[in-house]
């Protein structure tokens, strides 16, 4: 434990220090009056760290023994939690001062919870990876029962909290069995123990281990929390939910099965393969029925995440990076589409119903033209940007020999395909209906608009995220 | 000019639309006419190229990772498509001009078009089959925007759906056939997998591709089962209809096939699926298209039965037949475009498309009654027009292809196709006048006719002499499509011994007679029921939205207990799966022997556990049973030579159970019954499965050796010389792990301020507040709150107590003990008093704030593990010294002890703090306070006056 070990985590510390330091501020000042100040101050943090630890972040470093990893994938992962959690933070900031819930502690906790992923993503260690794991958890119960005079809230809290206690207990019953069989908790330990033939033990750690994350990246068939959590949570912490919190569990996801277990690929990859089946198709199927908009971008959010774990079950460098990059799109998406959902309101309150979209395109035509854009995208439908993510984890998984993965993928893809155009319909050919009024403020607009843009500018290089995964997929698949 | 600049220049053009509106409506026709007319002529310039068999290729670098490249090339096939495109494209921006009225706003519509024409141009001039995908779904995209143009319009909207639901959903389908012919052929330049066709039709996933492909060319060519979206489609603008769904978008799964006809063609798959869909399109359509009224309808299905021909001749698989199926691709979009228009200019001029309305505009409209008289005697296959010869020799290939029901089935279908044409001229242009159309129709503006007129013009000089206007086209385009050098011959006439003539004979005499009889089968067609496209669409996405709500409703209803059994479940089948595929190796080390004490203790253990489960109804009787549950624990912990855990399992166990019990007196006594019995039988299952292997697991666990030496060997090693004690737990505690117990008893003080917060929320005003206000107790009370033994008792167990606490507190760092037991035996002993004497009574006379009794530990071992920084060491860094004071003999100190004393403090005062809380709640619930120990004295003061 020396001085260059903090220097390594120095952007993890700053984010700490500054999360306790803005609690005081706050509770020794105005409280709720300083929200406006805090969210703010609390996404140029994220801002500035992303680009931080974007712009100076070199080579691959190991801090506490190796327990912590500062690598390429680990700054792969981190800029784009930083940035779509700022996103996040600041397109809700409105929203959450009209409906009564600035509360100072939420941009405080979305700040922890930030911490915990950043400690996740870079995590070395099974201990590491649980402490990361927990704070991240713990904000992230806290403020999908924010809303604590909501009955549906409070139970979203509750359900999510138990859910996610059980999926802990899960994780951590793995990571013992892990240890017991390994006799160590260290990642490089844990490979550097598995030989020809791989301890039943182990396995089970294995199989335990990724069922408790497969509940934190809601993938089938530990999804379930995702659809009432969504709904429940007022929006803007839904759109957090859908955002950043995913990105971390995925790339811990793959930090742990290729750091900690990265020479029995054969052992893993047909349990992620069958996980990413079930959710590619449960996703698409189970979102046909939803007529809550929010509820329906719980089901997309389970699609989606197959889609990445099937970059994952390739088990090749090619896979992660397209998992990366698909991650990367995955979040721009829905960091637009939530700015829109956010919008939306009649009378004052907030809408969800899908048929409120009726006819949108004759009120608002550019916002609808916006929306069109990012829902083909999500579709996955060329030349938007999301066919391009789809594409980049569908021929990682045929490259890596599963063709009928990458064929049922395609298949659940036109299946969810549906209920997106769906959307589009009702927007622009709906039944003349009480329609929906869109109250953006400029923050919301800008985001919906930038997200929209890149949906169509991006494809011309992918936004050039595509070499930074390529090496961040280097690095981690040795 | 380059394709790949072909291509990207009406994209270019789609912007001069918009920016040009203001300056007019022709400043705005012209410069998009421009921009196509600069691309027909770019193409212009390849021709004598191609026309020498050269292939014109651009090669940019896209996203090479992928394979994509944005690789376009120009060969015969693309630029017979691509001369449809642009030459159509020219003739409809000039049609549209004078079409659209006022109030239409004509920049988006010229801006929509010039996106959707340049999507086409990209499909037909890929050379990357990913970058063709692209274009594809581009297509469907402005073909959307294009199909919702009138938006006002209520019946367009349902088709616009179906278009883009299908369309879509069929695009997608063939990424997957894309990627699967890429990875057989190892590229996804078309150029490469055009030469790789033995390598594809050898591979086992031929089969899947094939189908995913041409899943998406069928739902874009709308060919059967998915033929019903396209005469939805056609609520657009009439030069929409022309544009999309006559000449382009739907041929462009005709292009697709033709593209990857070397590739692809040949085998029984691909006869027998591209032909039948062919074929049965072919008929239906044609049939279905004599009964529809609306001229656009009988259009739409008309183009429906076009397609089907053109893909039954791919079907083929013979060269000969792709020629066919080239020529009739020109000569379909010449004479469908033209009609497509004349039916706009009926519509445009009469306010009306339908054909019982309508009838003897002859006169009224003489120039649109010629065009439309070429176009669809064209359209009927009559000699000499360009429709005749292509029929004929689709004729021809169809009666040469076994088995001989093809060309039974053609034939039918050129019949009705020859009986709804000459309905279309005879009832809308013959016949007697009216006087009631809903608007005077006339000949409109030159504008308006001229682009019909001209392709009329085409339908004749093809007619009349194909071989100079078309042939070289064909040969150039069917070249490209097989592959080798093409000479089409194009005739009128091909002898009496050839079957087509018989063929089309038939076809025109039972054309005419079925015309005669249509007023008759018109009747018959409306009785008899027949699937309607909406309906069979509704039908198709019916079923899927009820699997939808069914999963829902089965895997998501909100019950939370579903979620876990669900989750649960999958876990131990995916655990018996890891089970059966690894390895089983016995542990390694010997059982230790079985003592019949112990296990009579184990026994006891387990039959409390058991009993735990069974009565977990009753909850007073449930934590009884889960104490017996701990004090079992605690002996095993004894016995299996862990004093320290054993020490600290019971007092825990002492404190909960009693802070337990007093909660659990404003709770109801019993949980309520909720689960049937099958539910408890599936329940106990999966719980004995879980149980059973997670046993079995760490037995497995235990009877092994690590794969590295365990942690326990260096602590027993160092504990000593390191950290100055030999309880090697206690020092773990303190020393090695203080960081870990520091972080602890933080939480354990944070635990209990939030036990107080959540305490004051309670007794604020509010629901909660008021249930504990009106709260009766469902037991009557024991009537002696403080018994005298007890208090008694209590008394003088308070310094003995006291005294082990700080005994067992010093004794810590050596022999079982430390602060953390110190603080919950000291806490015990305090609680007693609290139970014994009343909590008005014992608060009065000991004053500590619990509040900083926490604080103050967590203060204490924060300065202890600070004070090392003034030794020079970093934080937590223990040290310890012998001393000796007269007259005690030499003892040891511990820097360890002192934040050990933290931990003694903030345990302690949790505990406290928990109690209190407790105790306030009991008083808000309408319990009183005693300032007197014992009840007795009380009485007796309330009987004095």
């Amino acid at each position: 434990m020396t001085g260059s070990d903090f220097n390594i985590l120095l952007p993890e510390v700053i984010l700490a220090l500054f999360a306790m330091a803005a609690l005081l501020f706050g509770v020794y000042t105005g409280k709720d009056k300083t929200t406006g100040l805090i969210t703010w101050a609390t996404a140029a943090v994220f801002a500035l760290l992303a680009v931080w630890i974007g712009v100076n972040g070199e080579g691959a470093r190991t801090a506490f023994g190796g327990m912590f990893n500062d690598d390429p994938f680990a700054r792969f992962a981190k800029v784009t939690i930083l940035l779509s959690a700022a996103a996040v933070l600041v397109m809700s900031a409105d929203y959450m001062q009209r409906r009564g819930l600035a509360r100072f502690e939420y941009p405080i906790l979305v700040a922890l919870s930030v911490v915990g992923m950043m400690m996740m993503v870079s995590a070395g260690d099974l201990m590491a990876l649980y402490i990361g794991l927990e704070l991240q958890s713990l904000a992230l119960y806290v403020i999908a029962s924010i809303r604590r005079d909501s009955a549906k809230s409070t139970e979203a809290g509750l359900k999510y909290f138990v859910l996610g206690a059980f999926s802990s207990g899960l994780l951590l019953y793995g990571a013992s069995l892990t240890y017991g069989y390994a006799g160590t908790t260290l990642f490089s330990g844990i490979l550097s123990t598995l030989g020809e033939g791989v301890p039943l033990g182990l396995l089970f750690g294995l199989v335990f281990m990724l069922s408790g994350l497969a509940f934190k990246v809601s993938a089938a068939p530990f999804h379930m929390w995702a659809p009432d959590v969504y709904e429940g949570s007022p929006t803007p912490v839904t759109a957090f939910f859908a955002t950043a919190p995913k990105v971390a569990a995925m790339a811990l996801f793959a930090r742990l099965v290729y750091d900690a277990f990265g020479a029995i690929p054969a052992d893993w990859t047909q349990v992620i393969a069958a996980m990413s089946l079930l959710s590619m198709f449960l996703g698409a199927v189970a979102a046909i029925g939803q007529k809550d908009l929010k509820r329906l971008m719980a089901y997309s959010s389970i699609a989606h995440m197959g889609y990445a774990l099937l970059g994952l079950a390739a088990g090749t460098a090619a896979g992660v990076q397209a998992m990366l990059v698909y991650m990367a799109i995955y979040v721009t998406m829905n960091v637009g589409t939530f700015a829109f959902i956010l919008s939306l309101e009649r009378d004052g309150k907030p809408v969800s119903d899908i048929h409120a979209l009726n006819m949108f395109s004759k009120k608002e035509p550019l916002k609808a033209l916006a929306m069109l854009v990012l829902l083909f995208s999500l579709a996955g439908v060329p030349p938007m940007l999301g066919f391009f993510g789809k594409f980049y984890v569908l021929k990682a998984t045929v490259d890596a020999g599963m063709v009928w993965l990458a064929t049922a993928g395609a298949v659940a893809s036109v299946i969810g395909a549906f209920y997106y155009l769906r959307l589009v319909f009702y927007m622009y050919f709906g039944k003349e209906t009480d329609g929906v009024e869109s109250r953006m403020g400029a923050v919301q607009w800008l985001a919906l608009m930038a997200s929209a843009a890149i949906m169509v500018v991006g494809i011309v290089n992918l936004m050039g995220i595509d070499p930074a995964a390529a090496i961040a997929a280097e690095a981690l698949v040795r | 000019m380059s394709p790949a600049l072909i291509a990207a220049l009406p994209f270019l053009g789609a912007l001069l639309p918009g920016l040009l509106i203001r300056a007019g409506r022709n400043a705005c026709a012209t410069v998009t006419g421009f921009v196509t007319l600069l691309a027909l002529i770019g193409l212009g310039l390849h021709i004598p190229a191609v026309l020498r068999g050269e292939v014109i290729r651009t090669q940019i670098d896209w996203l090479p990772a992928l394979g994509l490249n944005a690789n376009f090339m120009l060969d015969g096939l693309g630029l017979l498509f691509a001369g449809l495109i642009l030459g159509i494209g020219l003739l409809i921006i000039l049609y549209a001009r004078f079409y659209l009225s006022p109030r239409d706003p004509m920049g988006q519509f010229y801006t929509y078009l010039m996106l959707f024409q340049g999507a086409m141009l990209g499909i037909v001039l890929s050379d990357n089959i990913l970058l063709l995908l692209v274009f594809w779904e581009l297509t469907s995209l402005s073909s959307f925007l294009l199909i919702g143009y009138w938006k006002h319009l209520p019946e367009g909207r349902q088709g616009a759906r179906m278009a883009l639901a299908v369309t879509g959903a069929g695009g997608l389908a063939m990424i997957a056939g894309m990627l699967i012919l890429g990875q057989i052929a190892g590229s996804y330049d078309l150029s490469d997998i055009l030469q790789a066709r033995d390598a594809i039709q050898a591979s086992d996933w031929y089969l899947p591709a094939l189908i995913l492909i041409l899943l998406g060319a069928f739902t874009k060519s709308a060919q059967f089962p998915f033929h019903f979206w396209l005469p939805h489609a056609m609520a657009a603008p009439t030069p929409v209809s022309a544009y999309l769904h006559s000449a382009t978008m739907v041929k462009a799964g005709i292009f697709l096939m033709a593209r990857l006809w070397p590739v692809l063609a040949g085998t029984p798959e691909w006869f027998w699926i591209v032909t039948s869909a062919g074929l049965i399109t072919m008929v239906l359509g044609a049939v279905i298209g004599l009964f529809k009224d609306d001229l656009k309808a009988l259009l739409a299905f008309s183009t429906v039965s076009h397609l089907g021909l053109i893909t039954m001749l791919l079907g083929f698989g013979t060269k000969a037949a792709a020629m066919v199926a080239m020529f009739h691709i020109l000569n379909h979009a010449t004479f469908k475009a033209a009609l497509f228009m004349v039916a706009g200019i009926v519509d445009h001029e009469a306010h009306t498309r339908d054909i019982k309305r309508l009838g003897g505009l002859r006169r009224l409209m003489p120039v649109t009654f010629t065009i439309a008289t070429l176009a669809g005697l064209s359209m009927a296959g009559i000699p000499p027009l360009n429709g005749f010869l292509s029929k004929e020799m689709m004729l021809e290939q169809a009666a040469h292809t076994p088995p001989g029901l093809i060309g039974l089935l053609a034939t039918l279908g050129a019949l009705v196709s020859v009986a709804y044409s000459f309905r279309l001229i005879a009832h809308t242009f013959l016949g007697p006048q009216r006087t009631d159309y809903p608007h005077k129709p006339h000949d409109p503006g030159f504008g308006l006719w001229a682009a019909p007129a001209l392709l009329a013009g085409l339908v004749v000089a093809i007619g009349l002499m194909p071989m100079t206007v078309a042939g070289w086209l064909v040969d150039a385009a069917a070249g490209a499509v097989t592959g080798t050098a093409a000479h089409a011959h194009i005739a009128h006439w091909h002898g009496l011994a050839n079957p087509a003539l018989w063929m089309s004979l038939a076809a025109i005499g039972g054309g005419l007679v079925l015309l005669g009889l249509h007023p008759t089968l018109d009747r018959l067609w409306t009785a008899l029921p027949r699937p309607e496209a909406k309906r069979i669409f509704d039908g198709l996405m019916e079923p899927l939205a009820a699997l939808s709500r069914h999963l829902t409703a089965a895997l998501h209803p909100g019950m939370l207990s579903r979620y876990l059994w669900i989750a649960t479940a999958t876990i131990i089948i995916v655990s018996y799966y890891a089970f059966r595929s690894g390895s089983h190796l016995p542990g390694a080390r010997a059982l230790t022997e079985v003592e019949p004490i112990a296990a009579i203790g184990w026994l006891l253990l387990m039959a409390a556990s058991v009993a735990v489960v069974l009565c977990h109804h009753q909850r007073l009787l449930t934590l009884i049973l889960i104490a017996v549950v701990g004090l079992m624990v605690s002996v095993g912990f004894a016995y299996l030579s862990a004093p320290d855990l054993a020490l600290t399992q019971i007092s825990v166990e002492v404190v909960t159970v009693i802070l337990l019990l007093l909660a659990l007196n404003f709770l109801p006594k019993t949980t309520p019954r909720e689960s049937s019995v099958p539910r408890k039988v599936r329940d106990l299952g999966l719980a004995a499965l879980g149980g059973l292997a997670v046993g079995g697991l760490i037995y497995a666990l235990m009877t092994r050796d690590f794969a590295f030496p365990s942690i326990a060997d260096y602590h027993l090693a160092n504990s000593k010389t390191l950290g100055g004690g030999t309880n090697v737990v206690n020092v773990i505690l303190v020393d090695f792990r203080g960081y870990d117990t520091f972080g602890e008893i933080t939480v354990l003080g944070i635990a209990a301020l939030l036990i107080f917060a959540l305490t004051e929320s309670l007794l604020s005003p509010g629901a909660a507040n008021d249930r504990l206000r009106g709260w009766v107790s469902d037991t009557p009370d024991a009537g002696d709150r403080h018994p005298l033994m007890m208090v008694v008792a209590t008394r003088m167990m308070l310094p003995i107590a006291l005294m082990v606490g700080i005994y067992i507190f010093l004794r810590g760092h050596n022999v079982p003990g430390g602060g953390f037991i110190a603080g919950l035996v000291v806490a015990i002993a305090l609680v007693m008093q609290y139970m014994a004497s009343g909590f008005g009574w014992t608060a009065a006379r000991q004053r500590i704030d619990y509040h900083g009794l926490i604080g103050a530990g967590v203060l204490v071992a924060a300065a202890t593990g600070i004070g090392s920084w003034f030794a020079g060491r970093p934080f937590m860094t223990s040290n310890y010294g012998y001393f000796e004071i007269w007259p005690l003999e030499e003892f040891e100190l511990a820097t360890a002890a002192l934040f050990d004393l933290g931990v003694f403090l903030t345990v302690l005062g949790a505990v406290m703090l928990a109690l209190s809380s407790l105790t306030r709640l009991a008083v808000r619930a309408g319990q009183t306070v005693n300032t007197e120990a014992f009840d007795m004295q009380s009485e007796l003061e309330a009987e004095e006056p």
